[in-house]
């Protein structure tokens, strides 16, 4: 009887959780599809991204070019499965960065505070004071445009909102028992800050992985669009964007299928990020 | 059916809360709950938590929160000649009842009073709402009342706000608001849980008053059975939702018909020691021997850093194998001298010699005691590990070991600390606290998170592992019957200095110290 009853509650669960959960189901598929394009455009594209042909100059879309061609006469699709790859990969290299340097910074200043606490963390505001945009444009003058130096700059114009969002909880987990208790246990600085209380920042790291990357991209399109970010004849969201606008009147589906990719992505992101939040 | 005095009875009350994300299904956790209360009287409703105690006097209030509502069964409250049932009633006219015939008194005093207003505006608020007496009138009613409640200084008092006052001056305060009408009935429910003992008894004697003097009807809720005992005529023992056993105080609490009443007296009422004379401690062995021993705090107060000596020139020693229990208020630096002890504070002053490395310390709450990412067999292995004590195979053996001799089984390896109870997640600190066979604990309120039935158990476990182990305990406590149940010296602290040591049989026959005394007499 009591096992039946909580089969039946099992039930009602599971149904409750895949009607809240709609906007998570409808994220997972639209980063799905994104993923597809990604996936295979790393091995195959319906032609070769950077093949030009004056004889298919800004056609619309048709059935041998779904999304139409652009200005080179290079097919839409297959620029747009090769660009957001680069993308991808730039954003995420990008986060990893932020990551990685962040969470460093983030739990040392949080679990020790003090002097060094103040010094980095005034050195972050200053940074997060300027728009990203323009820090990102000052490094870009300095270190030179392309793929490599886009990926570094953004890596470290992320760093500190990862180090806040870690030195935050630090602060608060720092004082908990459990802390107290593995230094009694003899647990060290480091064995406390990296095994004892990592694992319990990771639903707030997890929701800030999703934000980054959607920020990421975002700033790759941006960067990009601005001809700071990926060169030419090489593709990215942001790069065939920023070319598309130019004949944005004539030819305005030189725009859709990248414009599409970069709003399923980030809204896809965001869905996801908002449940694991939850 | 319903007698003429009963002024509120409940009738099969079931309480249920809708499901999460489906509203159409009620999570009932009351169940089928009967029982009144006689006008003048004062009722217990004892229980630990999530008995649904607390969750039947806030639906007869009319206060359950989270769309809660009372799914069958009935809630009468005599009002004047003829009686309403509570539970059908719409808000306007509940909130008509509430204060003017039905007030409650929470736990917590800090959070049920608004931060931002004055405690005179707050208790006025209530007879502006309520009656229409003129503003003159009722200052001078407000001003009456605050020091009807035992309050110095009416006058000072009215103009300040919740954060300049004690616990206990909150908590008198907000018997104040809740009697300024004179209701027919008080529920106060756990009014004195957050409170220090000898400001327990106050309270709880003011409410006596009330009830003698204005006849007004109490209803008392707490986990705690001296605090019932003390107040109530009558009272109800409930447990998982539903009411186990009512009646009389007397009969109730001397013979007990229920098997549960009985486990919750039997863990409440052992008051002897749980040692046995023969195996007190040879007073040969000093495990800890402190000389004028300091313990400081640093305070930022306006930019400047001061020290404040929190232990002021403690001198004590332990011997191997016995249990000494510090006792003392809130505030009086037991918890601070564990904590320097273990090494946790290194602003000390005079000098402490601790023969075994490292002692290892039990917290009071083991809900942040655990760290909750980790497994129970994590947990246990670590303080191995970290010592680099056995192979992989060994520390995952003398972990379940251990789980074993903490009463817990063996499948516990495995397991989250979320998905264990209050107790449970004890037993496993303390297996932590044991794992490296350090022979100095530090057990700092272990049991006072704890439910009553459950708190016994764990100082029997207590026990049993001091002896199989030799282990030497320094017992921090605030509760006087859990000292004297367990330990065989006693340090009482007051304001941060032993004021009285001694055996403990003998302090608690024949104290010395006027505060021993007062903690003592405080006791239920």
């Amino acid at each position: 009887m009591e096992g039946k009853m909580q089969n039946l509650d099992m039930k009602h669960r599971r149904r409750q959780s895949n009607t809240k959960n709609v906007s998570l189901t409808i994220g997972i598929v639209l980063v799905s599809v994104v993923l597809f394009f990604v996936v295979v455009g790393l091995f195959w594209t319906p032609y070769e991204p950077t093949a030009m042909s004056a004889a298919l100059k800004n056609k619309p879309p048709s059935l041998l070019h779904p999304f139409g061609t652009d200005n080179m006469g290079r097919d839409v699709l297959s620029r747009v499965m090769d660009g957001a790859g680069t993308t991808f990969i730039i954003s995420i290299v990008t986060v990893a960065i932020g990551l990685a340097a962040g969470t460093l910074i983030g739990a040392f200043t949080g679990y020790y505070g003090g002097i060094v606490d103040e010094i980095l963390m005034r050195l972050n505001d200053t940074l997060t004071s300027f728009p990203s945009i323009l820090l990102a444009l000052v490094f870009v003058s300095i270190i030179g445009t392309g793929k490599y130096n886009i990926i570094l700059v953004l890596g470290i114009i992320f760093i500190p909102s990862f180090a806040r969002v870690v030195r935050s909880e630090y602060i608060v987990q720092k004082e908990l028992d459990y802390v107290r208790n593995a230094k009694l246990l003899g647990a060290g600085d480091l064995r406390i800050m990296f095994v004892h209380i990592l694992p319990n920042t990771k639903p707030i790291l997890l929701s800030a992985i999703t934000i980054g990357l959607n920020n990421a991209i975002l700033a790759e399109a941006g960067m990009s669009y601005l001809s700071l970010g990926v060169q030419p004849p090489d593709a990215s969201l942001g790069r065939m964007l920023s070319e598309a606008q130019t004949y944005l009147l004539n030819a305005p589906w030189l725009a859709l299928a990248p414009g599409l990719m970069i709003v399923f992505t980030v809204l896809g992101f965001s869905m996801i990020s908002e449940n694991i939040q939850k | 059916m319903e007698k003429q005095n009963h002024l509120l009875e409940l009738c099969n009350v079931s309480v249920g809360f809708p499901k999460k994300g489906e509203k159409s299904q009620m999570n009932v956790v009351t169940h089928g709950v009967s029982f009144y209360v006689e006008q003048g009287e004062a009722l217990g409703i004892v229980g630990e938590s999530g008995s649904g105690k607390s969750v039947s006097m806030l639906a007869a209030a009319g206060l359950l929160g989270g769309g809660g509502k009372v799914v069958e069964g009935s809630i009468r409250f005599r009002h004047g000649e003829d009686s309403v049932a509570l539970n059908t009633l719409t808000k306007k006219q509940m909130e008509g009842l509430l204060g003017d015939d039905i007030a409650m008194v929470f736990q917590e005093p800090m959070t049920s009073l608004n931060p931002v207003m004055t405690i005179g505006k707050q208790v006025e608020e209530m007879l502006e709402l309520h009656t229409d007496i003129p503003k003159e009138e009722r200052r001078e009613r407000v001003l009456a009342m605050l020091g009807e409640v035992g309050l110095a200084e009416p006058a000072a008092l009215y103009g300040k706000y919740p954060h300049q006052l004690s616990g206990g001056m909150r908590q008198r305060a907000m018997i104040a608001m809740a009697m300024i009408l004179r209701p027919r009935l008080l529920i106060a429910d756990e009014p004195t849980t957050a409170l220090d003992v000898t400001i327990q008894a106050k309270i709880l004697e003011l409410l006596k008053k009330f009830q003698t003097e204005y006849k007004t009807t109490i209803i008392l809720i707490s986990h705690d059975l001296g605090v019932i005992r003390s107040v109530c005529g009558r009272a109800v023992v409930m447990c998982g939702g539903e009411v186990v056993e009512q009646g009389d105080v007397k009969t109730l609490f001397e013979q007990p018909q229920m098997d549960y009443t009985k486990r919750l007296l039997a863990a409440a009422l052992g008051k002897g020691s749980l040692l046995k004379k023969a195996e007190i401690a040879n007073r040969n062995e000093t495990v800890v021997r402190a000389r004028d021993y300091s313990v400081f705090y640093e305070e930022k107060t306006a930019g400047k850093k001061i020290k404040r000596e929190v232990v002021k020139n403690v001198s004590f020693e332990l011997y191997a194998g016995e249990i000494v229990g510090v006792v003392g208020e809130s505030g009086c630096g037991k918890s601070t001298l564990a904590k320097a002890l273990a090494g946790l504070n290194p602003l000390t002053g005079g000098s402490v010699d601790i023969s075994c490395s490292q002692p290892q310390m039990v917290f009071q709450d083991p809900y942040g005691s655990l760290n909750p990412a980790k497994t129970i067999g994590w947990l246990l292995t670590e303080p191995l590990r970290l010592h680099r004590v056995g192979t992989k195979q060994q520390q995952r053996e003398a972990a379940c070991e251990m789980l074993e001799k903490v009463g817990l089984e063996r499948d516990y390896y495995g397991r989250y600390p979320s998905t264990l109870s209050g107790g449970q997640r004890q037993r496993v600190a303390i297996a932590m606290a044991i794992m490296l066979k350090r022979k100095f604990i530090l057990l700092d309120e272990p049991v006072s998170a704890l439910d009553v039935t459950v708190q016994e158990q764990i100082l029997i476990l207590l026990v049993r592992l001091q002896k199989e182990f030799g282990l030497t305990y320094l017992f921090i406590s605030h509760d006087m019957n859990v000292i004297h149940r367990i330990c065989d010296r006693v340090f009482v602290m007051y304001q941060g200095e032993i004021v009285e040591r001694g055996e403990a049989e003998e302090v608690f026959q024949n104290p010395q110290h006027a505060y021993t005394k007062k903690l003592l007499a405080a006791r239920l």
